[in-house]
């Protein structure tokens, strides 16, 4: 039986997961991919708190997260589709035109 | 005029009439030149009439708190504590009188010089008459605080739109020196008001629990009890907003750019008011409130001063332009002033007060004259001048006079002031007034030769020939100038009576203990007169030898 | 739920509804009518801040379930910042006609997301859980995203989305692992709860860093350094009305959920965030006011000004006083005022798309728009803290606010910042003023001219006469400082 640490270990580490992924990869729909991945990390953090306290919040709270999340894809996704539409490209680095 | 002394909130009328007069303004005819210069000549000049009978209902003789007259309270956030307050002392009155008069010449002697945006130009110089009058008026440091900041955008317009070729660099370094000096004053005056307050806890310093509040008299009163150490802090962040203003030595770089660059009538609001605001600052604020600040600084300014008043002259010397030689004689005119200030005894004190006046109209005056020649040469290189006595001998003589008022010659008020100065400074300490006197003698030394190689010698450059001599509207703004010199130079008496009590006021302040060591004996008028005289007929003839 | 609850709700369900009821109009034909969308959503403007106002009315005579009381309150805090919700969106949809109109975008579906962001925001404000602020924030999110993306056919719309939209995405990801780690320490989503949790427990990682996570989550709402580099490429890149929401709305709203949840929840290890905080503020300040001097788009310029607004604003909440909440609260609505009217002032010059942006577009506004141009000085010097304009008194606070919480430090490069802010702003000051020239056309809708007047009224009125503002401040922030004082 893993222990409530094992849990946030296992979500610590999709997390980090995820967000070096953000960082590292150029591909929107792998960016995209890794931005759920954090999202999720979240969901199991938020279960073992609620299992561990023994209160409702959590688990809550997580289907909250997952509807968000389908929306964030969504309207993601919208994006990535009119950035192809204009470029022909999904790759991050090729939009360019503001430089910041 | 009943309504002097009957509570009639006569400052606000002085103060916001210009204000008024210039949103008035708004609805005239922007092609209309004639009617808007008239309009704001007789704003300016219904201004100046109305502050004239203060000088006859104030006061003299009243001491401490009450000689703050003319007061005005109302409420204006008391959420904050911040009261809408207003009441002048005779440093007040004076510079308020200074500010009126000047108002009115500088919109008077605009009348040819600015040919463009005529209507802009003069709102705004109404609007900047409002300011600075307010500053003067000001009792509440809320109050003060938002007039002093309000003075900056008329003044950055005036130098940004009007003036000469690199008028927008000296606009924005004039509003930025002044703004971030200000903006310091402003952490001190917050410092000040939790001290009053509620403390900040956080650096364990204990507030007195009064009522939130802005009321500089009641800071008068409580600035005594805050510990030295924190004094120090305050009043350094109150140096830095004033002395910028002054403009203290290593602060000074913006005034000539902002001289050199501005309308002749904003340099001479400029000299005459502005710069006095610093200076007024001090007396009224940092010097009342913060005595031991005052004097854990005290060294570090005098030594500033004294470098400032050596170092304006010299560098007045090498200047090719009139208008900035002009311009860093005020540095060195101001250090006399802030040294005189520091000297803290009541001669001192007197001095740097009166001599405050004087730099507003000698100095006033030299940049009207420099005006005048610059508007028909459109040059003001020294070298591009010469003989102008010949061709232009009513310019020249009154040129004369303001230089030698500036100089501190005896019979003109340059000369009171300086005097009393170095009196009270010699009190203090006999080597500050060795150098003050090196300094005195660095001015003779910088304004004769201007005047030599500007009127004397042959009229050889062509373009100077066909110059026009003062008219009248140029005289009329001139003369009530000179008048006032004569007047200082001659009878400085009613000036002294007005600022004697204000000035032992801060001298307790600063220094409690001033008049049990030193019982008051003032020399009588005459005899300080004639000694004065003496002296410097001897200064005189060993530059004339020279 | 109850129908009491559902009463004190009524603002965010006509925000709501109103919102999926513009987003029909155009299937059921509507499309045509495009002109009267600008209509409809002023409309549903007015309907909402009326049943804002109303629900103060309501919430003294009605009985609230407690799970409703857990999640949401109705406060003077939250309707100080709903009402300032919902003018802020009314004046958006006012600088969003010509635009609309010239681009030939659908409207109505623009108003709808407009309003679903409105709905956001309102819960944001009202949110007294983690959950419904997070709900709130997500919603205010997503609709921002889109709207930064609605230029669909220009590239740099798009762009700014995906930034938007990738940054923003993961920052909240950020901010829920944060909010993950307080719940699992203190058991309870509830602010209150969190608060009398904390108070009895003694310094810990875990929650320091949930805490810490939560307040990068919500830098990055304000964009405040160093979580700041998508606002300059969007405020640049999305539709110019969209940038002013996103400089003003968007960012209120998140000020008021930092204000909430820090002067709520966590006041008990103040002393441990608050250096973080204060790093991060003096950052902000440093970075915006260095980096907008060397702006020559104004767009992007106004984006730095605007990172160094929420390094001014954060010593609201760094300061942790009642001068400091108030001078949220009150600064708050000085910047957007202040804001609002410069955008009007842009999108006046902004035709065609992006042309009319740099500062030379602004050369002698002052012949060819005097009221405008006049109005833009107010704005700039507001901006910058010069009386008497309002943005003095809002700087007021917060400088009192840090010098009073003892971080003196922090107000010395405050206030030497708020000078060097005058540097840039001068800069569109002499543009206008100093400089001839004819720089762009200018076409002064009657809908940006009330715009304009409107927020020049507010800024001279809070700048003259405070007192009455901040009286309001003090009644809308009292009960939220009752918890900081009784510590």
């Amino acid at each position: 039986m893993p222990s409530t640490s094992d849990f946030l270990m296992l979500s610590a580490t999709l997390f980090t997961v995820g967000l070096i992924g953000v960082i590292l990869r150029r591909n929107m729909i792998t960016v995209l991919m890794c931005i759920e991945l954090m999202l999720n990390a979240v969901n199991i953090n938020l279960v073992t708190f609620s299992h561990m306290l023994g209160s409702l919040e959590g688990q809550i709270f997580t289907i909250f997260v997952i509807t968000v999340a389908a929306g964030e894809a969504a309207v993601g996704l919208a994006i990535i589709i009119q950035l192809y539409r204009l470029k022909s490209s999904i790759n991050v680095d090729d939009a360019r035109n503001l430089n910041g | 005029m009943g309504f002097y002394d009957s509570g009639f909130p006569i400052l606000s009328v002085i103060t916001y009439l210009p204000l008024a007069g210039a949103l008035l303004m708004l609805f005239i005819n922007k092609e209309n030149t004639g009617a808007i210069k008239t309009f704001a000549t007789i704003v300016a000049a219904v201004d100046f009439v109305l502050s004239v009978p203060l000088w006859f209902y104030f006061d003299r003789k009243a001491a401490g708190l009450a000689m703050f007259q003319f007061r005005e309270t109302a409420s204006w956030i008391p959420s904050l504590g911040v009261k809408y307050s207003f009441g002048i002392d005779g440093i007040a009155l004076l510079l308020i009188l200074l500010t009126t008069m000047m108002g009115l010449i500088a919109v008077y002697s605009s009348y040819t010089a600015i040919d463009h945006r005529q209507k802009e130009y003069y709102i705004l110089l109404l609007l900047l008459q409002t300011g600075m009058i307010g500053v003067f008026c000001a009792l509440d440091f809320f109050l003060f605080y938002v007039f002093w900041e309000v003075m900056l955008v008329p003044m950055y317009f005036l130098i940004g739109i009007w003036g000469g070729q690199r008028r927008l660099y000296a606009a924005i370094k004039f509003f930025l020196y002044t703004l971030a000096g200000s903006v310091v004053m402003l952490l001190s005056i917050l410092a000040l008001y939790f001290f009053n307050s509620s403390g900040i806890p956080f650096l364990n310093i204990k507030g007195l629990g009064n009522a939130p509040s802005f009321d500089v008299l009641q800071f008068h009163q409580i600035g005594h009890l805050i510990s030295p150490q924190l004094q120090f802090w305050i009043f350094l962040g109150f140096f830095l907003g004033f002395a910028i203003k002054v403009p203290m030595f290593p602060f000074h770089t913006w005034l000539p750019d902002a001289h050199v660059e501005a309308p002749t009538a904003g340099s001479v609001i400029l000299a005459a008011v502005l710069l006095k605001m610093g200076t007024y600052g001090f007396v009224r604020f940092a010097l009342p409130i913060l005595p031991d600040g005052t004097r854990q600084l005290m060294i570090p300014i005098v030594t500033l001063s004294i470098i400032g008043i050596i170092y304006g002259a010299l560098v007045s010397l090498v200047q090719k332009d009139m208008k900035k030689l002009v311009a860093y004689s005020s540095v060195s005119h101001l250090g006399f002033v802030m040294l005189g200030m520091f000297a803290l005894n009541p001669m001192g004190l007197r001095g740097s007060v009166l001599q405050m006046i004087n730099h507003g109209i000698s100095t006033g005056a030299l940049f009207l004259l420099v005006g005048i020649v610059y508007e028909q040469r459109h040059t003001r290189l020294i070298s591009e001048y010469g003989g102008l006595a010949k061709q232009m001998p009513m310019y020249a003589t009154l040129f004369l006079i303001a230089a030698l008022s500036s100089m501190g010659l005896p019979a003109l008020n340059g000369f009171i002031g300086e005097f009393t100065i170095l009196l009270g400074v010699a009190n203090a300490n006999i080597w500050w007034a060795v150098f003050a006197a090196v300094g005195i003698v660095l001015g003779a030394a910088y304004l004769l030769w201007l005047y030599q190689r500007v009127f004397w010698g042959p009229l050889d450059n062509p373009a100077n020939k066909v110059l026009k001599d003062v008219n009248k509207r140029e005289l009329l703004t001139l003369l009530p100038l000179v008048a006032c010199m004569i007047w200082i130079g001659i009878a400085p008496a009613p000036f002294f009576e007005m600022i004697e009590q204000p000035v032992d006021y801060i001298v307790q302040k600063v220094d409690p203990g001033y008049f049990k060591r030193q019982p008051v004996t003032y020399p009588s008028e005459a005899a300080e007169r004639a000694a004065a005289v003496s002296s410097a007929l001897a200064a005189i003839q060993a530059e004339v030898h020279r | 739920m109850t129908w009491a609850d559902t009463l004190l709700l009524l603002p965010e369900l006509i925000a709501a509804t109103g919102a999926s009821i513009l987003l029909i109009v155009p299937v059921l034909g509507g499309r045509a009518r495009g002109h009267m969308a600008k209509w409809a959503m002023l409309a549903l403007m007015a309907v909402t801040a009326l049943a804002v106002i109303g629900s103060t009315y309501a919430v003294a005579g009605v009985q609230q379930t407690p799970t409703f009381r857990a999640m949401f309150a109705v406060d003077a805090f939250s309707v100080f910042f709903k009402l300032l919700f919902v003018v802020v969106i009314a004046l958006v949809t006012l600088l969003s006609e010509d635009f609309l109109s010239e681009e030939r975008y659908s409207t109505w579906e623009y108003y709808s997301l407009l309003a679903f962001a409105l709905c956001g925001m309102m819960f944001m404000a009202s949110g007294v859980s983690l959950i419904t602020i997070y709900i709130g924030l997500e919603l205010l999110a997503l609709s921002s995203y889109i709207l930064a993306g609605y230029y669909k056919n220009h590239e740099e719309s798009t762009e700014a989305a995906m930034k938007y939209f990738i940054l923003g995405t993961v920052s909240s990801a950020i901010l829920l692992y944060g909010i993950s780690l307080i719940y699992g320490v203190c058991g309870s989503m509830r602010l209150s709860t969190i608060a009398a949790a904390l108070s009895t427990m003694l310094s810990n990682d875990a929650l320091m860093f949930g805490i810490m996570l939560l307040a990068a989550g919500l830098c990055f709402k304000i964009a405040a350094v160093p979580f700041h580099v998508w606002t300059p490429d969007v405020y640049v890149g999305a539709p110019t009305p969209i940038s002013a929401f996103l400089s003003t709305g968007s960012k209120a709203a998140a000020f008021a959920v930092f204000a909430r949840v820090f002067y709520v929840a966590f006041p008990a290890f103040h002393l441990d965030w608050s250096n973080v905080l204060a790093a991060i503020a003096a950052l902000s300040m440093i970075v915006g006011n260095l980096a907008a001097i060397t702006q020559t788009n104004v767009k992007r310029m106004l984006a730095y000004s605007s990172i160094s607004h929420a390094g001014y604003s954060l010593l609201g909440i760094i300061a942790m006083n009642e001068m400091g909440l108030r001078g949220i609260l009150i600064y708050t609505m000085v910047y957007v005022f202040a804001n609002l009217g410069i955008w009007a002032t842009i999108l006046m010059l902004r035709r065609h798309a992006y042309a009319g942006e740099s500062v030379e577009d602004f050369r002698g506004l002052h012949k060819r728009a005097p009221f405008a141009a006049f109005s833009m000085v107010v704005f700039l010097l507001s901006l910058g803290g010069i009386p008497p304009t309002a943005g003095f008194i809002g700087k007021y606070f917060l400088f009192a606010a840090a010098v009073q919480a003892g971080f003196g430090w922090l107000a010395i490069v405050a206030v030497v910042m708020s000078a060097v802010s005058m540097f840039y702003y001068l800069r569109l000051v002499v543009a206008m003023y100093l400089e001839e020239g004819s720089g762009a056309e200018t076409i002064y809708s009657p809908s940006l001219r009330f715009v304009t007047a409107l927020s020049l009224t507010v800024t001279l009125v809070v700048g003259f006469i405070p007192e009455l503002p901040i009286r309001q401040v003090i009644e809308s922030s009292s009960h939220l400082v009752g918890r900081v004082v009784q510590r």
